[in-house]
């Protein structure tokens, strides 16, 4: 290769590392850097120009909720990898008769009388939609065929130590929901239901960082599911 | 095994990498802990709006924590690769808002017309890089050369978006960047920067 073949390159080479080339030509400059050694010192070169450039920009506080939404979704992730890799483990409904969480069994009871609001969504994909209200809490649950969504609306906002955890109630055992989450700013919530086969009830409490593996407050929501 | 957040705090971030793709969470927090803020940062000088840069700045982490393994010692630090991965979300939010494909296609006045979303997209995006305050190595550029790198870093643009966008020939553009990031290296080189 000549030099003024080098050179044409070469000035290629800045928008290159900027990402500004259109894709043909990015996919040429990748094609001859492959052969090109000079090139590739050139590259090796500029590089540490394209890293400061992202240091230059003013630098702004992330907000709390920012650090607490990640790792909520990071922990129940790291849960659901965990779960999978070990039987199943369910627990009994022994923990509602304690006197702390008798609020659940009220609810529970009231759940069983009050009646549902159901109907068919309107994607016409079959789906069931059932809503209610409950403690000041605007609840929807819509099913897809054997998963769920649980959206609640209305959920006063967490202390940053704190995460929302579902749980479901399949013949006769409580069992977490993996994706542990957080209300917004506007106090809407949502999250997923991945099996709702068998399931009679839904629940949600408030739990530390990283979940529980029982409930350990008051449910802040529960649902009967129409079987 | 988790490692305890106080372990997690004293290894390196090439260190860590390996525990993130493994799936430990107190590993992965003391990386956010470390780079949230520059990455939060980046994504907000980018889309321009906070609640957009958390969403960003999320799913970026998210598809770190989910993807770890692809993080390649050789050709960077951990930081740069972090914020490399936030900027493409970042330009890739900016042009799903702009509702359009990666990449300009037209090439003529009529169809720009034909486009007004995307106008007003690149007549924002100049008064951005225009009125951003600069920093660093690049506060210490010439105004030439600085907009033209800005427009295609935090703006996403290419350089034959931003040579209509500033009525200038492809070649020059190019030369600018090309002069830009030389005198910014030139002066890391020099300890200048």
């Amino acid at each position: 290769m000549n030099a003024s073949d080098h050179n044409r390159w070469s000035e290629d080479l800045a928008a290159f590392v900027l990402g500004a080339l259109e894709r043909e030509e990015a996919a040429a400059v990748e094609r001859h850097l492959e052969d090109c050694s000079r090139c590739q010192e050139e590259m090796r070169w500029l590089q540490p120009a394209l890293q400061t450039l992202p240091e230059s920009v003013e630098r702004l506080e992330p907000p709390p909720q920012l650090r607490q939404s990640l790792m909520a979704e990071v922990r129940a992730d790291a849960r659901a990898e965990t779960a999978a890799e070990r039987p199943a483990r369910t627990r009994s409904w022994g923990w509602l008769l304690k006197p702390a969480a008798g609020f659940a069994v009220v609810a529970l009871l009231v759940a069983g009388v009050v009646g549902y609001e159901v109907g068919k969504d309107g994607s016409g994909g079959g789906g069931t939609t059932v809503e209610r209200q409950v403690g000041g809490i605007n609840v929807k649950m819509v099913q897809e065929g054997n998963s769920g969504t649980l959206q609640l609306a209305g959920v006063h906002q967490l202390p940053p130590d704190k995460v929302l955890e579902a749980w479901v109630e399949r013949e006769g055992q409580v069992e977490a929901v993996p994706a542990l989450f957080v209300p917004d700013r506007e106090g809407q919530a949502e999250t997923r239901i991945a099996d709702m086969s068998g399931v009679a009830v839904v629940m949600v409490t408030e739990e530390p960082q990283g979940g529980s593996d029982q409930p350990t407050g008051e449910p802040i929501m529960t649902m009967a599911v129409p079987q | 095994m988790a490692v305890r957040r106080e372990k997690a705090e004293r290894l390196a971030d090439e260190e860590l990498m390996p525990l993130v793709g493994r799936k430990d969470p107190e590993a992965f927090e003391v990386l956010f802990d470390r780079h949230g803020g520059a990455a939060y940062s980046l994504a907000y000088r980018i889309v321009g709006d906070r609640a957009a840069a958390e969403e960003v700045t999320q799913e970026a982490f998210i598809s770190v924590w989910r993807s770890g393994a692809r993080f390649d010692a050789a050709r960077g630090s951990v930081r740069s690769w972090l914020l490399s991965v936030v900027r493409n979300r970042a330009i890739d939010f900016l042009r799903s808002r702009a509702g359009k494909a990666p990449k300009l296609t037209f090439d003529d006045d009529s169809a720009l017309e034909q486009r007004p979303a995307r106008e007003r997209t690149e007549e924002e995006a100049l008064q951005r890089e225009t009125s951003a305050e600069l920093r660093g190595a690049l506060g210490k550029l010439p105004g030439e050369q600085s907009k033209v790198i800005e427009l295609a870093y935090f703006g996403g643009f290419s350089h034959s978006e931003i040579a209509r966008m500033l009525n200038l020939p492809m070649g020059t553009v190019k030369g600018r960047m090309r002069l830009g990031l030389e005198k910014i290296r030139g002066d890391l080189a020099e300890g200048l920067a």
